[in-house]
């Protein structure tokens, strides 16, 4: 039932994909300033919040490992794997924002990259997770998962400045389409294929940080399991 | 299509190609590490 469960959640994301590249190519047209390149959008945008929306997974992971640690370990390690998770999967969203948005950058203001507020600060987030798993991939010992959930909760504090970076400061990088300023918006024939790729990258992310969550679980339960057979070998010598 | 198109028709492509070359990718990532991890859990002694 779990894995007819899985099959399905799967072939809908498929679906959603497929339907969302058909919205964005042939049934959203071409801005009238930007002309094509415009269409990035539809992939840059969802990316973007579906990077945040994972970073907020793994804070809330973090801050239930730094809870349950002493009290509840099981609790602590479904918690660390969330947080894990979270910030992998936030990453490859990240990253996708990161060589995305250049390359529209470089269509419509004629530069790959400029040092305004709303990229450096997205740029910063990024090198604040990729640090957080080289420091799981590379550090060891019984505080390594403690050090990383601080590090996922002050990368975390990041995110809420990306969001309001182009509110705060004059920047290059374009005002907010939704929830900006006076006259800010979308017409009202980009605005459904936007809100479709909003879903299916959505669905797509959910899918991916499930089987990554997965992953961590597993690889925990067979790192106990060999803790567990050292601990007997101790005792028996 | 004058020329300005034709850039705009690339870059958008290579910004959709790209991003599924890197979703795609770390999704293969994630099946090796999962099988590899079965072959792991196949030779860990049973708790």
């Amino acid at each position: 039932m779990k894995k007819l469960a899985i099959g399905l959640y799967a072939a809908v994301t498929v679906a959603l994909m497929v339907w969302g590249y058909y919205q964005a190519i042939y049934v959203a047209p071409n801005d009238a300033m930007q002309g094509e390149i415009f269409r990035i959008i539809y992939y840059h945008v969802p990316s973007a919040s579906v990077a945040f929306l994972f970073f907020a997974i793994s804070l809330i992971g973090s801050i239930g490992y730094l809870g349950f640690r002493r009290n509840h370990a099981g609790w602590a390690q479904v918690s660390d794997a969330w947080a894990l998770a979270g910030a992998e999967v936030g990453v490859v969203f990240c990253t996708v924002v990161l060589t995305t948005g250049p390359l529209w950058g470089r269509r419509a203001w004629g530069i790959w990259w400029t040092w305004d507020a709303r990229l450096t600060t997205t740029l910063v987030l990024w090198l604040i997770y990729v640090s957080y798993l080289l420091l799981r991939r590379f550090a060891a010992g019984p505080q390594m998962q403690t050090l990383a959930a601080v590090l996922g909760i002050f990368g975390a504090l990041d995110v809420p400045i990306v969001y309001m970076s182009n509110r705060w400061w004059r920047t290059q990088h374009p005002a907010p389409v939704f929830g900006g300023s006076e006259g800010s918006g979308m017409a009202a024939s980009m605005v459904g294929p936007f809100l479709w790729n909003m879903l299916a990258w959505f669905a797509w992310g959910v899918m991916i940080l499930g089987i990554r969550y997965a992953v961590e679980r597993q690889q925990q339960k067979i790192a106990a399991r060999e803790a567990q057979a050292a601990l007997d070998e101790g005792s028996l010598i | 299509m004058d020329q300005a198109a034709i850039l705009d028709h690339q870059f958008r492509v290579a910004a959709y190609a790209i991003t599924w070359a890197i979703q795609l990718g770390y999704v293969a990532w994630l099946g090796l590490k999962w099988r590899a991890q079965k072959r792991n859990a196949a030779r860990a002694p049973r708790g």
